[in-house]
């Protein structure tokens, strides 16, 4: 491939790798807007998510990469594979408000995030204790279909992944813009006393933004699995820094930013290995982050200041 | 005029300060009903207190001959106690249409919610050509309009405003304490908190003066009016028992 | 009686009556209580460094102790950082990193580079050796001493401690956590994939072991066990020393309320960095220690896991205690290295006794990090404050002394308020000079052109309306807000957009509206950390505690208690109480005796007797007025008038951020502009306004 053909595959790579950078970031930032915790957990519930979901593909005996489906029988099982991991993630982010978060509420200063580093440990020991730390193999029922596109090769599941993460993004644009708990959970995000006293259950609208953004983690641990072909105890950190500094980047607290951030980061990551050297892709975030807390605190589209004022 | 909501000897506390201490109010249905006081009196207790967001250590605040003790700040917009809040307090990011649309959160949608809708566009023209325009881009005054708009949504039987006329020209002040006698002469009762007692002493049917924290004066507006201690109030000046 | 001692069981079971006579009838019933502690520590050291010749020579467990001592003083030093200031550092492994890696290049065979006449000089000091190559040429090995490497180290790592810092100083808790992570991990990652000077992920090689006499310290973990000893007696001591200083007070008033600390003369930049920098030495000499023990370090010993580990030691322990983390330290690496092991042979016995396969398989101390999980989240919902909790609960007070009489100065006024020290004014022309004061938020004026003039000796008040703007009329002039445009001189020093810290050390001294004392400090502590800036000791002097420092704090604290002594027997009985037990009227009076420790020519009070009963009110009012005619000027925010008319000799009003009117009290409470701001405007129409 001549090098525009190269960079157009990591233009592609880095859309997909943005998409679900995107979705991660999203949920960690619908619990930041409404609470303003910074919750570590948020992404070994990704990690957990991207378990479930190869469970749920490997009841179907599926496993690998040798089998492939197509028609109905690969349309059911995706579909079972994205509501069994959405509802689980979703189910996880509940438990752990409910039992590490609700009690600590209110408590100014960073207790909570001390907590959320804690829950996240014991999720991530749990499933090292369990699995192993070994990678394991996330099978690809897709057929493997790909179109060439000036050069650089445009794989289905590529195209899976942008559409997966359109319609999530879509259905929680209309959810917070439509729906009647959707608004309130804005309201909330903006003055949450002042919600209260409108009538709002703030507990209600925190444990929906609990349940919704760890289930947009599960997504995007799916999306992870298909792109990537491998699962591993690991990738909440590695995913979870990248997501991270994508919600930082764009503006924490704000559901645009989020995933405009997220794109950002997958195109940096996708190029930035193929500029650099992949190895040096985690400092490369890390310095992203250092410098935009350190001189652009708000980020891209944020409101929420990260500095005494 | 049946009563509608009371304060029983109420005591409220803040850490270990006594800050409403036994306070005793009446307001009947289809008054206005103004709390005054200087800084410091403990007229924002009074608004909390009735909200829910404070319970009493002593006492009870009493709605429609029910206590409301225990009753969550949900459950009274439900019953009829909608609040007017102190600056404002609309949601900045979201539309003036999605902050009237808030204030019908109690109440469950259908015919209602389009005829309160255009009861409010009645009281307030300019809100309803603002509908689309994000509340915080709202000047002071227009604000003021969408917040007793969003608290009419509620269709509340208590309309209860904390410091209306704070933040505003005078020329909205006029706009605004007009609009409340409007709504009363309606059918909605009014309880205001407030710090500027000439106006609200001029459209107030009764009022309590209220100095650190215990009631000081109280009566018919006409009477207050006319009344030179009230400055001594709000100067911190009167001697209490 | 009631016993005074809230340790104590109930009185009247069985179980408190033994323990009574136990207690009376044990030796130590008849050492004075300041000596226990003492004695305590000796026993302790004595049974530490008898350990090795103790238990049977098994040099793994001797090699484990020596481990925990090192994590040990990695949790001190984590708890100046988090402890003391209340930094939370996620990212402190990198320090240990830099200290570690520091040993490894400098004394090792690692990092080689080519022989040049330039290093002649330290191959002379010893520092150096001139290795020749086999294969041609010559090249540079390092061979500091591990006794010298020490302290560079801890001199390095302070360096890097200052500058990861330095960028996290505006920002809050939560998200200066995130950047101190973000250089925790890039340090290990650094080390990974520089391979020429740290090995990378091969580990660092042929580390040289420490000398002592001459004799290597060899294989044997016993050598190490004694120096670790050594460093953590030195931490430990520095900690104390630097907790129970002027240092330890400015960090603990940063922690506690950072603004506050800034108004009462902490100069928040310097100790922020100050509080990193010695964290980081701790973490970077026990990073040399480590690697010299080990013989060899690699980038997984000190990432994020490693900072999380700590972090849990230092919250299990018992954040802001000396003692509390290393005993967390402690109890934690014995948990991991031998508690678990022996747990989980008993499991296995269980196992096979019961028929439970899985049961014989487990192994416990594999699962060390989800148990550190477990326990965070627990401590952090159950027991905030860890196992030995940094601030003591002082017994409550006897009935007697809870109702007593109110007693105010017994000696003659002039006497007390002399040991506010020398504060009269010379000069004509006014202590404090407004003009032309403006402040915007935004959108939304504040302050307009406002203009004051205060002379010295005078009382002169500032009243109006809520949201007038007379707080931030304070705060502009004491620097918390920048003001847009104005003058603003103080005794002649132009004084506008200088820090807090600044403007108190030109004498200015102010309460808050809202009483901003240090929730989790003592009474004393509180008045204490007034003279923050008259007192001088710095971290050297605290270490050391010179006479001279040694007078400094003893003078500091009696100064400190003759304040206290203003309010007569109200505060000085509760000297050692925490803030948070005071009552609210004692706790606006506190915060008056913590600006008037400063030693201030000027007091700002913002609205002292707010919440106080009029007996209350009358007895500050006295109190103020005699401080003024002891020559303290005084800038009052008042909204009970009788208050202002007693004590101001001039009276300011502000109605929405512009004077509106000025003069003795007596005009201005018949102004009719006053009354309106107050009262509020009448509309056109409508009746006569309130006469």
């Amino acid at each position: 491939m001549g090098w525009e053909a190269v960079y157009l595959q990591q233009v592609i790579n880095g859309l997909s790798l943005g998409a679900m950078y995107a979705l991660l970031a999203l949920g960690f930032t619908l619990v930041y807007g409404i609470l303003e915790l910074i919750n570590f957990a948020h992404f070994n519930v990704f990690m957990v998510g991207s378990f479930v979901g190869m469970a749920a593909l490997e009841l179907f005996g599926l496993s690998g990469q040798t089998q492939i489906l197509t028609g109905f029988p690969l349309v059911g099982v995706m579909t079972f594979a994205f509501i069994a991991t959405l509802s689980v993630a979703g189910a996880l982010g509940v438990i752990i408000e409910r039992f590490a978060l609700r009690p600590l509420r209110g408590i100014p200063g960073t207790v909570g995030m001390i907590t959320t580093i804690g829950v996240s440990y014991i999720l991530f020991n749990i499933v090292l204790l369990t699995v192993g730390a070994g990678s394991w193999n996330f099978p690809n029922p897709l057929p493997r279909i790909s179109w060439p596109i000036g050069g650089a090769t445009l794989e289905l599941r590529s195209l899976l992944i942008w559409i997966i993460a359109l319609v999530l993004m879509t259905g929680l644009h209309l959810f917070v813009n439509k729906t009647r708990l959707g608004k309130a959970m804005r309201a909330t995000a903006q003055d949450a006393e002042a919600a209260r006293m409108m009538g709002v259950d703030v507990d209600r609208v925190i444990v929906t933004a609990f349940f919704l953004g760890s289930a947009l983690a599960g997504a995007a641990a799916l999306i992870f699995g298909l792109y990537y072909n491998y699962t591993s105890f690991i990738i909440g950190y590695t995913a979870g820094l990248r997501a991270f500094t994508a919600a930082v980047l764009g503006g924490i607290g704000s559901v645009t930013g989020a995933m405009v951030g997220g794109l950002i980061i997958g195109l940096i990551e996708a190029l930035g290995g193929q500029l650099i050297a992949v190895r040096w892709t985690d400092v490369i975030i890390f310095s992203i982050l250092v410098l935009v807390l350190v001189f652009a605190p708000t980020g891209l589209l944020g409101r929420a200041n990260p500095t005494k004022s | 005029m049946p009563e509608l909501l009371a304060f029983r000897a109420v005591d409220t506390y803040y850490g270990d300060l006594h800050v409403l201490k036994a306070v005793d109010y009446r307001i009947d249905a289809g008054e206005i009903v103004s709390l005054l006081g200087g800084n410091a009196s403990g007229k924002s207790t009074t608004m909390k207190a009735i909200m829910g967001i404070v319970a009493p250590a002593r006492g009870d605040v009493v709605f429609e001959g029910q206590s409301l003790k225990g009753v969550s700040v949900a459950e009274r917009v439900r019953r009829g106690i909608a609040p007017v809040l102190e600056a404002r307090r609309l949601f900045p990011r979201m539309t003036v249409f999605e902050n009237l649309e808030m204030g019908a959160y109690t109440r469950t949608r259908g015919g209602e919610f389009a005829e309160d809708l255009q009861r409010v566009f009645a009281l307030f023209p300019r809100v309803e050509e603002r509908l689309k325009q994000l509340a915080g881009t709202l000047s002071g005054g227009e604000q003021q309009m969408v917040a007793i708009g969003r608290a009419l949504m509620a269709r509340p039987k208590l309309l209860c405003m904390d410091e209306p006329s704070m933040g505003l020209s005078p020329v909205f002040v006029e706009q605004v304490f007009d609009i409340i006698q409007t709504i009363n002469k309606q059918g909605t009762t009014i309880f205001m908190v407030e710090q500027n007692a000439n106006m609200a002493l001029q459209i107030a049917h009764r009022a309590y003066v209220l100095q650190t924290g215990q009631v000081v004066l109280s009566g018919a507006a006409a009477e207050l009016r006319e009344n030179a201690m009230i400055r001594e109030a709000y100067l911190g000046q009167m001697q209490v028992n | 009686m009631a016993e005074r001692d809230t340790a104590a069981p109930r009185q009247g079971t069985i179980g408190a009556e033994v323990f009574a006579f136990l207690r009376r009838a044990s030796p130590l019933a008849r050492v004075a209580p300041h000596v226990r502690p003492r004695i305590g520590i000796t026993l302790v050291f004595a049974f530490a460094l008898l350990f090795p010749l103790i238990i049977d020579r098994n040099d793994a467990d001797i090699d484990s102790a020596a481990n925990a001592l090192a994590f040990a003083a990695l949790a001190l030093g984590l708890n100046i950082v988090v402890g003391f200031a209340g930094l939370l550092d996620l990212g402190y492994a990198a320090f240990f990193a830099i200290g570690a890696y520091a040993y490894g290049v400098f004394a090792s065979a690692q990092f080689m580079p080519a022989w040049s006449g330039f290093w002649e000089p330290f191959a002379w000091l010893q520092l150096v050796e001139r290795f020749h190559q086999d294969s041609g040429g010559d090249l540079v090995h390092f061979t500091v001493s591990f006794w010298l490497m020490l302290p560079l180290s801890a001199g390095l790592a302070a360096f890097f401690g200052v500058l990861f810092g330095a960028p996290t100083l505006r920002l809050k808790g939560d998200y200066l956590a995130i950047v101190t992570l973000g250089f925790g991990e890039i340090v290990p990652i650094i080390a990974r994939n520089w391979p020429s000077v740290t090995n990378g992920a091969m580990g660092l090689n042929g580390v040289a072991a420490p000398r002592f006499l001459g004799q290597s310290f060899g294989i044997s973990a016993t050598p190490y066990y004694f120096v670790g000893m050594g460093l953590i007696a030195l931490l430990i001591f520095t900690s104390t020393r630097l907790k129970l200083s002027r240092i330890g007070r400015a960090w603990m008033a940063i922690r506690e309320d950072e603004i506050a600390a800034a108004a009462m003369g902490v100069n928040r930049v310097k100790f922020k960095l100050l509080a990193f920098a010695i964290g980081a030495a701790f973490a970077g000499a026990t990073g040399t220690f480590y690697v010299a023990k080990l013989q060899t370090a690699t980038p997984e010993m000190f990432m994020f896991p490693v900072s999380v580990m700590i972090l849990v030691m230092v919250v299990f322990g018992g954040i802001g205690s000396v003692w509390g983390v290393v005993l967390g330290a402690i109890i934690l690496q014995i948990l991991q290295s031998w508690f678990l092991e022996d747990l989980s042979q008993w499991l296995h016995a269980l196992g096979r006794l019961i028929g439970v396969e899985w049961l014989q398989r487990i192994e416990l101390a594999s699962s060390i990090e989800l148990i550190f999980g477990i326990i965070l989240v627990t401590m952090m919902l159950y027991r905030r404050q860890g196992l030995i909790p940094a601030t003591r609960r002082v017994q409550a007070l006897s009935l007697a002394e809870q109702t007593a009489t109110v007693e105010l100065a017994a000696a003659p006024p002039a006497q007390r308020l002399r040991a506010i020290g020398d504060i009269t004014f010379r000069g004509d022309e006014p202590l404090l000079d407004i003009k032309g004061l403006t402040v915007r938020f935004g959108g939304l004026v504040a302050l307009r052109e406002v203009g004051l003039t205060v002379p010295p000796r005078s009382v002169v008040a500032v009243i109006g309306p809520n949201g007038s703007g007379k707080s931030t009329l304070f705060n502009a002039v004491t620097g918390l807000v920048a003001p847009e445009s104005g003058n603003v001189r103080f005794a002649g020093y132009p004084i506008e957009r200088q820090p807090p810290h600044v403007v108190l050390g030109r004498g200015m001294a102010r309460t808050f509206q809202n009483i901003r004392l240090f929730p989790n400090l003592t009474v004393l502590e509180n008045v204490m950390i007034g003279m923050h800036a008259r007192l001088h000791t710095g971290a050297v002097g605290a270490l050391l505690r010179l006479p001279a420092t040694q007078r400094e704090e003893a003078a500091a604290r009696a100064h400190c208690l003759d304040i206290l002594a203003l309010f007569g027997n109200r505060l000085i009985p509760r000297v050692d109480h925490v803030v948070s037990s005071l009552s609210y009227a004692n706790r606006r009076r506190l915060e008056i005796a913590r600006a008037l420790a400063s030693n201030p020519k000027l007091l700002l009070l913002d609205e002292p007797t707010a919440g106080m009963n009029p007996a209350e009110t009358l007895e500050l009012a006295g109190q103020i007025k005699n401080l003024n005619q002891h020559g303290l000027t005084i800038v009052l925010i008042e909204h009970k008038l009788d208050v202002v008319v007693s004590l101001a000799d001039n009276v300011i009003v502000l109605d929405h951020g512009e004077k509106i009117a000025e003069g003795p009290p007596d005009v201005v409470r018949r102004d009719e502009e006053v009354i309106r701001a107050y009262l509020g405007r009448s509309a056109a129409i409508g009746s006569a306004a309130v006469a």
